[in-house]
């Protein structure tokens, strides 16, 4: 089996020793790869129930086949271990070049185990593997940590690192790559950070080969053809990035505002829209490790108070700041987002629970006293503020450094936590587009939007056009969509090429870099494999059907105003009839026939 | 030296940065030959009615996509290590360059190769005829750019050879920022400006 | 009558948002637009005299595909806003 490097590295950071195993190739054949076969190794090696910040909790970094490789935006890598914001599975992906460097020196993945007595960054060129002393980077921001990293490695070497984020065990901290790249939602950082895990550097100079070149190079040709030549993936992508979905879903009436109080439309949205973000402050478009899409900002803010030069903000990032807290201010949103770059935490969290906190200061929840300022909703230079003092866990960062739930629970209300399974919601409003609230009730690592995004049909009609306010189908489409995203992920590429390709394209690449032989049938199969696994590790850890829920604000208060007005999430219908769907009990748990079909022990 | 000597903040400087970075090692100890070569390099271009490589780092994002297709055409593998091309990423200056072989019109690798294994092919591409080449690496270090390497996996010399006549990075390059174009003489002025501005770039450093 | 362009449509329109008179459907306002901003604005809109693929157009936050499409009525206080198919997330 070609495509993997077949070679995966075990770093025991409690007794300082790093071996060299084979990559499971059964394994790999039914869970393909990244998240899919990082997850599967987790699973047979930690005992769901562990803490997440315990000795026992593993950290898995994992590629994909097609990392590496010609496909199409193959830059990803997935991060995996038990998630500290939800404790449910963790597992998140980021782009950038660190993951093909990591397949170049030879490895498919990372399993870490154990934690270091101190500081520990590991050290990767090709053979050469070691754990070395971290101390004088403990504390550095991502930035620094990775200026440092390269200097002391080379012009060539890929870093990814925590910030201070994941050092202070921030429960939503990311792991950080190539800089502005994250592996983002649920906390990974942070179990990072309790290994005492500072970085990874990598150099490699291997070959990554695939099984039929000829064939694997013809399709990856079409694929990028049909990128290319796609409305969105070759023009609005490229040219206004993510955050073009601002005005698109504001007009909709799906734009969550002010920490989802408002209906559904932020009246300011223009100006913090990729149109704006484009206009003023875009520098140049920017792409990770073979994509032809290129969706990055780098974006300059010349001068006045948020002065700054990063990347992002991406739409969710942009929204979590921008709209959820009903800051107008573009200039503040893209400070606070390259604040969380810098410091390693989620700016989607971020975002909501500074929002959050902003609906409980002006309902007398919150004071100034507790605060150290006020916090009212348009606060620009409060987003800025308080993410900064996050990220360093100061004064009430420290508290909202729990993220939203914990942090309105703990001032016994936590019905204003926007959250499902401790995660926050992001920039999409289920009572608006009720098939995204549906996938927010049953995504498996809490709220999310990447496990399976039903935006795509609801409001942007690809690959077909449903209507937002309807359920009929909801169900279906989404789990067709949560076992497909499963696949993209595990494959090792970038969920956005699928505005452009679609299973058979996919499909196609898997095989000819594999040589496996699967029908796209038996490929989305795998797909829903890796989503029962997932479900599973849940269920083990304590998640029942209770959590498969969504805020009351969602399914009892009717969207107060704008297109989407009196409506709430139909969540009952649309999560019986997806159990079904799935072949899951009323209890939402696989029942034995579905594990039998689908091969899972 | 180096890095220190460009006090602006143009796109200039890290075009000035990324040639540097490339060349540093070599710099320091070739001086001498590679003012010369660069002053030859952007001098002597004439007007032929073929194709050119022409490089915008003003549209290249990065992806690398180039590096990929390169080693693969070559080996049948991924290994961004074995390209002919090198996309150099300056993040602070948000730009990279994409450099790979400019088949200068008087080359210093071919003058300097003692066994004559550089030769110019119909598509006035500068190619090392590997059954020839006896591996002493001269070339590396006559080259103004860095645009030569050697492959210690298949140990023979990596140079760009213009695909025979196809280029398989401008073939895919997603952006724009390598094109085979026409040697119209508008394409050659643009290509000899180019060439110009490393010329400027380097005598910079010099002074 | 409230018209407002979103993305690159605000290159051929040249402007974010006008107010226009009162249009019975959908396609007559869409028509009286094309007349107005010309043929690089109307190929945008019309393939083969139906609505191309690559445009979404609402009508107060409603997708016309779920209304009447290009014969969805329209009122004189309706907002409809145009957009190229674009993607993120």
């Amino acid at each position: 089996m070609l495509g993997y490097t077949g070679t995966l590295l075990r770093v025991n950071l409690t007794d300082n020793t790093i071996k060299k195993e084979p990559l499971n190739l059964e394994d790999a054949k039914n869970y393909i790869g990244a998240r899919g076969l990082g997850t599967r190794y987790f699973m047979k090696e930690v005992d769901p129930k562990v803490e997440p910040f315990s000795p026992d909790n593993k950290l898995i970094f994992m590629t994909g086949p097609l990392t590496g490789t010609l496909a199409t935006s193959s830059g990803r890598y997935e991060v995996i271990a038990k998630a500290p914001l939800t404790g449910t599975i963790g597992a998140s992906n980021s782009g950038g070049h660190f993951g093909p460097e990591l397949k170049y020196a030879g490895y498919d993945g990372i399993i870490f185990e154990g934690k270091s007595e101190k500081p520990v960054y590991l050290y990767i060129n090709d053979d050469e593997v070691e754990l070395r002393d971290a101390a004088h980077l403990w504390g550095k921001n991502v930035f620094e940590t990775t200026d440092m990293l390269i200097e002391e490695a080379g012009e060539d070497a890929k870093v990814a690192c925590i910030g201070p984020g994941g050092e202070k065990l921030v429960l939503f901290a990311t792991v950080m790559n190539d800089r502005h790249r994250a592996a983002g939602r649920s906390g990974l950082g942070a179990v990072m950070g309790s290994k005492n895990l500072k970085a990874i550097v990598v150099k490699g100079s291997k070959s990554v080969e695939v099984a039929k070149p000829k064939e694997f190079l013809e399709i990856c040709k079409k694929s990028r053809d049909m990128l290319k030549n796609h409305p969105v993936t070759g023009e609005g992508l490229p040219t206004y990035g993510t955050q073009i979905l601002v005005n698109i879903l504001n007009q909709s009436g799906g734009l969550p505002t002010r920490n989802w109080r408002d209906g559904g439309v932020f009246e300011y949205a223009d100006e913090t829209s990729g149109e704006t973000l484009t206009e003023k402050y875009l520098v140049r478009n920017k792409g990770c490790f073979g994509c032809n899409i290129g969706c990055g900002r780098v974006t300059r803010i010349a001068e006045g108070k948020f002065k700054s030069f990063g990347e992002g903000p991406e739409y969710e990032a942009g929204w979590a700041f921008g709209a959820d807290c009903g800051v107008r201010n573009l200039e503040a949103i893209s400070k606070a987002n390259f604040i969380c770059n810098e410091l390693g935490i989620d700016p989607i969290t971020m975002g909501a629970t500074i929002a959050c906190a902003m609906e409980m200061y002006e309902k007398g929840i919150l004071t100034s006293k507790e605060l150290g300022r006020d916090l009212p909703f348009g606060d620009d230079e409060g987003i800025v503020e308080f993410t900064r003092m996050t990220g360093l866990r100061e004064g009430f960062g420290d508290i909202m450094a729990m993220g939203s739930y914990r942090m309105a629970e703990h001032y016994g209300h936590p019905e204003l936590s926007m959250t499902v399974k401790k995660q926050e919601m992001p920039a999409y409003d289920g009572r608006c587009l009720q098939g995204m609230g549906l996938e927010y009730a049953t995504s498996n690592r809490g709220a999310c939007h990447v496990r399976g995004y039903l935006t795509s049909p609801e409001i942007l009609g690809i690959p077909e056009k449903l209507d937002p306010f309807v359920t009929d189908e909801k169900a279906s489409w989404l789990k067709t969509f949560q076992d497909l995203t499963a696949v993209v992920d595990s494959a090792g590429i970038c969920l956005f090429t699928t505005f452009g390709i679609g299973l058979p394209e996919i499909s196609e690449m898997l095989r000819t870099a594999t040589g496996i032989d699967l029908t796209d049938e038996e490929i989305l199969q795998a797909g829903e494999r890796i989503w029962n696994l997932e479900k599973l590790f849940n269920l083990e850890a304590g998640f029942t059907k209770a959590d498969d829920k969504l805020p009351d604000r969602l399914l009892k208060e009717p969207m107060p105003s704008g297109p989407a007005k009196g409506l709430v999430t139909q969540l009952d219908t649309m999560l019986k009839e997806y159990y079904q769907i799935r072949g899951w009990d009323e209890e939402g748990v696989p029942t034995d026939e579905k594990l039998k079909i689908l091969a899972i022990e | 030296m180096g890095r220190n000597a460009h006090t602006c903040h143009c796109a200039k400087e890290s075009i000035c940065r990324a040639i540097i970075a490339k060349t540093d090692g070599l710099l320091l100890l070739n001086n001498k030959y590679i003012k010369k070569e660069v002053r030859l390099a952007s001098s002597g271009v004439q007007q032929i009615m073929s194709k050119v490589l022409m490089i915008a780092p003003e549209k290249c994002i990065g992806c690398r996509t180039c590096e990929l297709i390169c080693s693969f055409n070559r080996m049948e593998e991924f290994n961004p290590k074995q390209a002919a091309v090198t996309v150099l990423a300056y993040d602070e200056a948000a730009i990279s360059v994409p450099i790979m072989c400019m088949q200068c019109e008087d080359p210093s690798c071919m003058k300097v190769c003692p066994v004559g294994a550089i030769a110019r092919d119909e598509n006035n591409a500068v190619i090392i005829e590997d059954q020839r080449c006896i591996g002493c690496k001269m070339c590396i270090s006559a080259c103004p750019l860095g645009n030569i390497t050697f492959s210690s996996k298949e140990k023979k010399l990596i140079k760009c050879d213009l695909c025979g006549g196809n280029p398989q990075c401008a073939e895919l390059c997603p952006s724009g920022a390598i094109q085979y174009k026409e040697a119209t003489p508008a394409n050659l002025n643009k290509k000899m400006k180019i060439g110009e501005k490393f010329k400027d770039l380097f005598g910079e450093v010099y002074e | 009558m409230k018209v407002k362009y979103f993305a690159y449509i605000r290159n051929y329109t040249g402007t974010k948002e006008i107010e226009i008179d009162h249009c019975y459907t959908l396609k007559e306002l869409l028509l009286k637009l094309c007349e107005k901003y010309g043929a690089k604005f109307r190929n945008k809109i019309f393939e083969n005299n139906s609505l191309s693929d690559e445009i979404i157009i609402l009508v107060n936050g409603r997708n016309i595909v779920h209304l009447q499409g290009l014969e969805t009525l329209l009122n004189p206080e309706d907002e409809i806003s145009i957009f190229p198919v674009v993607a993120g997330g």
